[in-house]
């Protein structure tokens, strides 16, 4: 209040002084004392108006981008004062006071406005560089659902959305409705189950009756649950569900956007995240990121795809270990890993400044074992994190700290994917896996 | 050769020869707009270039793309949309929100540019009604009337051209890269935009200078034919504006770079073009008499003279009809909007409807309770000044009643969108209570309540100050009685149906509510007049003698108009959220997230009220001018003599 005070006479103090010697010159210059009286009454009735309005002046100029609820007070205050004014100048009384009740409509509208739940739309969503080929399982469900819901956990507040949009439409906890888009609680299960859908026509997209029969031409049909769910984020008019459709085209064309595509443009490892969040939220094995991605570029030619592959990190292109295009022995040749650690099957790998990797017997166990930091909760997953953040779990007779941690960005998805595959197969005591 | 004959041949070929020269500039542009006009953005690519100079290589330099809404492949013919930045090349500042001061010119040259297009509409069907009226003193009235109205536009008619000044030049010199992509893309439609408004000024100019030399016979009606152009010339223009916000909203005619496509038809007739189109034509009317009717109200509670009051009474009653005779139409041309923001993108109908804009559709809501609680107030209050009303003020209690229950339950809302906090404190998305009610159906019953009841007052002032007298009399009041007894019945009867029905079936019984509130609005106005035809009179209609507080009513009106005014351009244009193309051209300004309702309605109050003190200037300066009455006498004095029935 005092720093309002503040600015409303820093604003207009020549008028006030203006007012203040009007003041002082009708005390000297009128000596009909009724006169005087009326003079004096009607120059302090004015200073009062024209400090209001000052002060009315000054909230705007202080809180208009400050989010004040009392900014209508300001409205109100000029409605007093225009009343007021009405009252001083008859001749244009009229127009004060149309003016003065204008600014009191506005004032309660604009009381209105501001007495609801003040809402704000955030900024854009920032395009993050993030490298989803080399996360866990749990990373990517993790990113996931911040690109469903807008952050971890938000999938258990209601109207929390991401850069997805998809609750704007779809429903997704069990049993909840969903009158807009089919409800997604269930769907690594139910999307095998719509390739049976005779409406679907497996294997024949040509004999499908809806507004666009392929994602992309040749594409084909989906063959499996992930590449349905892949199909359908894609080209979301080849199959629609019943009773989803636009209205009036019978189901054949689907309101909902391709989501590779503007405004939403998810990346395919975005549109990985995704999926991956909905099969872990159930407790259900997720598709490998490479799966997921292949089942996308089956239906996203290479031209349609976002552009965010020009956001990907620098080292994925050049400074990179591995691309992912060689052999499995070969990308551990090129990491370096065979100077540290021992591969059964992997010629040259018998370093023992780490321990023997045979992964497919220690992850089950140290996934369980009390000093494991980690969040992985499948052996793929735990190698995964055991590239990426070494310090997840520090196998008993090695020190922390030695292996570097910068793997997670040397290594391309793919090569990645590929020794996750290998390793995940040694066990102590087998035959380790041909490798091909 | 008569004298007279020489002047009609003169003035056919003077109305000929201007229609011609209005067509010219579309005529002439049409083969380039066939072509597209060139190539709009920034000249022809650098391929294209290469294609004409080469000679075998011709396939191989033409570029195809497919256009991002009606999917067909065009030749590239632009470049693309440009990468903006946060800085000041792209986006040059000053110290203040770019973004609010281009709202607020924006705004401003949208308000006056409505009243200057709705107020030629009004003369034209006034100075019609003039023409077509046997009563020669009623007929010289609505000529005065007419010209009243065009006399306010006038002034107005400047202020619009010098605030699309500043709106370009904000344009220019802070939105910079993005205006330059617009008008890359709409440059031959900038073109004839421009060349029709010159039009525009010249046949106004011609239409109010020549209202004295051409009031009588033949002329008239040449006159009458002027306004006609005068409206279709403001129609096109309005069109081709209105294509550029389609365009924003739902962009066509470029690939998904938005590079143009060679064909200017596709950017302008976008999937929302129509429904804005026709939701704008009658959204200005509206807001047009709505403002003639605050100018009236200001002339009457300035006014000295009986006489004056009298006139001015008239004159806000006419506007005030007018305007809501096309505020009832309204929802509909809106409702096919949103049907085709649904279709073209579900999400965008969401965001508007259910998500973050949903509470300024609560906003929404609440106005359109008060212009109608408004309208209906001004009613009752007119029927003061007729003698013989007064049997009809026992009534007006339970109308209010009517009103006020749909009223209420026309803003109760269903869901919304919550801060965690909220959900928490409510315990869940619904409110224990009212989240029971709130439904769509019931909305709609609410709102087709209300709408019904304004009709059913507006049959009550018609009949205000007599008593049918055609023979079937009792048997139309009989069947009048019962058509609107079973409209509420069926009406309200859906609105609580809908909650025992599945939401997707739910939505359909809009249509037989709408139906209902639509055939009370045609049929039992038109039976109504068909009663009036000859009737008796039992007393006079005292224009002049009216309550100052109808005249606030009036006033409300106006100003809840210009506000929801804002709140929707505001909404239409917010929806966008961070995209300045939907899709093609992303807004990477500082300013590109969505301000607060709180913000928004402040913003929107400042608007409301700078656009009333300007044109409360534009009333004044039309005060000075208007000594001086066109027609050769006055007219005379209402409230005078009885009216006759199309005084109402």
């Amino acid at each position: 209040m005092v720093e309002l005070i503040q600015a409303a006479l820093d604003m207009g103090w020549p008028v006030l002084a203006f007012l203040a010697c009007l003041f002082v010159y009708f005390q000297v210059s009128i000596s009909d004392p009724v006169k005087k009286k009326q003079a004096t009454f009607k120059t302090f009735i004015g200073m009062i108006a024209a400090f209001m309005l000052l002060m009315a002046i000054a909230n705007y100029k202080i809180n208009f981008f400050a989010n004040s609820r009392l900014l209508p007070v300001s409205l109100a205050m000029i409605t007093a004062l225009a009343f007021m004014m009405g009252i001083y100048f008859t001749n244009i009384g009229a127009l004060f006071k149309i003016g003065g009740f204008m600014f009191l409509v506005a004032a309660g509208l604009s009381g209105y406005g501001n007495w609801l739940p003040q809402v704000e739309g955030g900024f854009p969503p920032a395009e993050v560089k993030l490298d989803f080929g080399s996360m866990s399982a749990q990373q990517l469900a993790d990113e996931g659902e911040k690109i469903i819901f807008g952050g971890i956990g938000q999938s258990k507040v209601q109207g929390a959305i991401g850069k997805g949009q998809c609750p704007l439409c779809h429903g997704f906890n069990e049993g909840f409705l969903s009158e807009r888009a089919p409800n997604l609680w269930g769907v690594p299960d139910r999307a095998k189950t719509r390739l049976d859908d005779p409406r679907y026509h497996k294997g024949k997209p040509g004999d499908r009756d809806t507004e666009q029969k392929e994602a992309s031409p040749g594409s084909g049909t989906a063959e499996t649950g992930q590449e349905y769910i892949a199909e359908s984020h894609a080209c979301p008019s080849c199959f629609v569900v019943a009773g989803f459709g636009v209205k009036g085209t019978n189901d054949k064309q689907s309101p909902m956007p391709a989501i590779h595509k503007p405004p939403i443009s998810l990346s395919l490892g975005e549109l990985a995240a995704v999926d991956t969040w909905m099969y872990v939220r159930e407790g259900k094995e997720a598709p490998s990121f490479e799966e997921i991605t292949k089942a996308y570029e089956k239906f996203i030619p290479e031209a349609d795809r976002p552009k965010q592959q020009e956001d990907k990190p620098a080292g994925a292109g050049g400074g990179v270990l591995a691309t992912g295009e060689e052999p499995v022995d070969q990308i551990f040749q090129k990491a370096t890993c065979v100077a540290c650690h021992t591969i059964p099957g992997i010629a040259g790998a018998v370093g023992t400044i780490g321990p023997k990797l045979v992964e497919g017997t220690n992850a089950p166990t140290r996934i369980k074992d009390p000093a494991y930091k980690g969040t992985a909760k499948s052996t793929r997953e735990y190698i995964t994190e055991s590239v990426i953040n070494p310090s997840a779990y520090v196998v008993k007779g090695f020190p922390d700290n030695t292996m570097p941690k910068e793997f997670g960005k040397k290594l391309s998805a793919g090569a990645l994917n590929k020794i996750v595959d290998y390793l995940s197969q040694l066990q102590e005591g087998k035959e380790p896996p041909k490798i091909s | 050769m008569g004298s007279l004959t020489k002047k009609k041949t003169l003035a056919i070929m003077a109305l000929s020869a201007m229609i011609g020269l209005l067509l010219l500039p579309i005529v002439v542009s049409v083969p380039a707009l066939a072509s597209g006009g060139g190539a709009p953005a920034g000249g022809p690519p650098p391929d294209v270039v290469k294609k004409e100079g080469g000679e075998g290589d011709k396939d191989k330099k033409i570029e195809k793309a497919r256009d991002v809404y009606y999917k067909t492949e065009g030749i590239v013919s632009g470049l693309p949309a440009p990468k903006t930045g946060d800085n000041s090349k792209d986006y040059p500042r000053y110290n203040f929100e770019s973004r609010v001061l281009l709202w607020f010119a924006n705004q401003q040259h949208l308000y006056y540019g409505s009243f200057v297009l709705a107020v030629p509409i009004f003369c034209m069907v006034i100075e019609f009604m003039g023409v077509m009226t046997k009563d020669k003193a009623m007929g010289k009235k609505y000529d005065q009337l007419a010209y009243d109205f065009i006399k306010i536009s006038l002034t107005a008619y400047s202020l619009t051209a010098i605030l699309g000044g500043i709106l370009i030049f904000t344009f220019l010199t802070l939105y910079p890269a993005f205006f330059g992509y617009l008008s890359s893309i709409f440059r031959p439609v900038m073109h004839i935009y421009a060349l029709m408004f010159v039009a525009e000024s010249g046949t106004l100019y011609i239409y109010y200078y020549g209202w004295d030399k051409m009031k009588e016979g033949f002329l008239k009606w040449i006159h009458l034919s002027m306004s006609v152009i005068l409206n279709v010339i403001g129609t096109v223009l309005m069109f081709l504006a209105n294509s550029w916000i389609g365009f924003m909203m739902s962009p066509a005619g470029v690939d998904e770079q938005g590079r143009f496509l060679g064909n200017i038809w596709h950017v302008i007739h976008t999937a929302l073009w129509n429904p804005l189109n026709v939701h704008r034509i009658l959204g200005n009317m509206a807001f047009g008499g709505g403002v003639v009717a605050a100018y009236a109200a200001y002339r009457f509670l300035s006014s000295k003279t009986d006489e004056e009051r009298a006139h001015y009474d008239w004159m806000g009653y006419i506007a005030m009809s007018l305007g809501v005779a096309f505020l009832i139409p309204l929802p509909l041309p809106a409702t096919w909007l949103m049907r085709e923001v649904y279709a073209y993108r579900q999400q965008m109908g969401i965001t508007l409807m259910g998500g973050l804009l949903a509470w300024l559709f609560i906003i929404q809501a609440t106005m359109i309770g008060i212009l109608f609680l408004s309208t209906n107030y001004y009613l009752w209050q007119a029927l003061g000044r007729m003698r013989g009303a007064e049997r009809f003020q026992r009534w007006i209690k339970y109308f209010v009643f009517l009103l006020v229950c749909g009223f209420l339950v026309f803003i109760t809302p269903h869901t919304m969108v919550m801060t965690p906090a909220e959900l928490k404190a409510m315990g869940g998305q619904q409110h224990p209570v009212l989240g029971n009610y709130g439904v769509m159906s019931a909305k709609n019953g609410g709102i087709n309540v209300i709408i019904t009841t304004t009709v059913l007052t507006f049959i009550w002032y018609q009949r205000g100050n007599r008593v049918p007298s055609v023979s079937w009399s009792k048997f139309g009041n009989i069947f009048m009685g019962v058509f609107f007894f079973f409209a509420y019945v069926n009406i309200i009867w859906l609105a609580i149906y809908g909650y025992f029905i599945p939401a997707n079936v739910r939505v359909g019984l809009s249509v037989p509510q709408v139906a209902t509130t639509l055939s009370c609005l045609f049929f039992m106005t038109a039976l109504n007049l068909s009663m009036l035809k000859g009737a008796k009179q039992i007393g006079p209609i005292e224009w002049g003698k009216i309550s100052v507080r109808s005249q606030y009513a009036l006033i409300m009106l106006a100003t809840a108009f210009t506000w929801m005014m804002g709140l929707m351009g505001y909404i239409r244009s917010s929806v966008r959220l961070f995209w300045h193309v939907n899709e093609i051209m992303r807004d990477n300004s500082p300013w590109a997230y969505t301000h607060t309702v709180g913000f928004a309605a402040n913003m929107i109050s400042f608007n409301v009220l700078f656009f009333w003190i300007s044109i409360m200037f534009v009333f004044w300066l039309g005060t000075l001018a208007a000594k001086k009455a066109p027609v050769e006498a006055k007219a005379p004095v209402p409230g005078q003599a009885p009216q006759p029935a199309v005084g109402h």
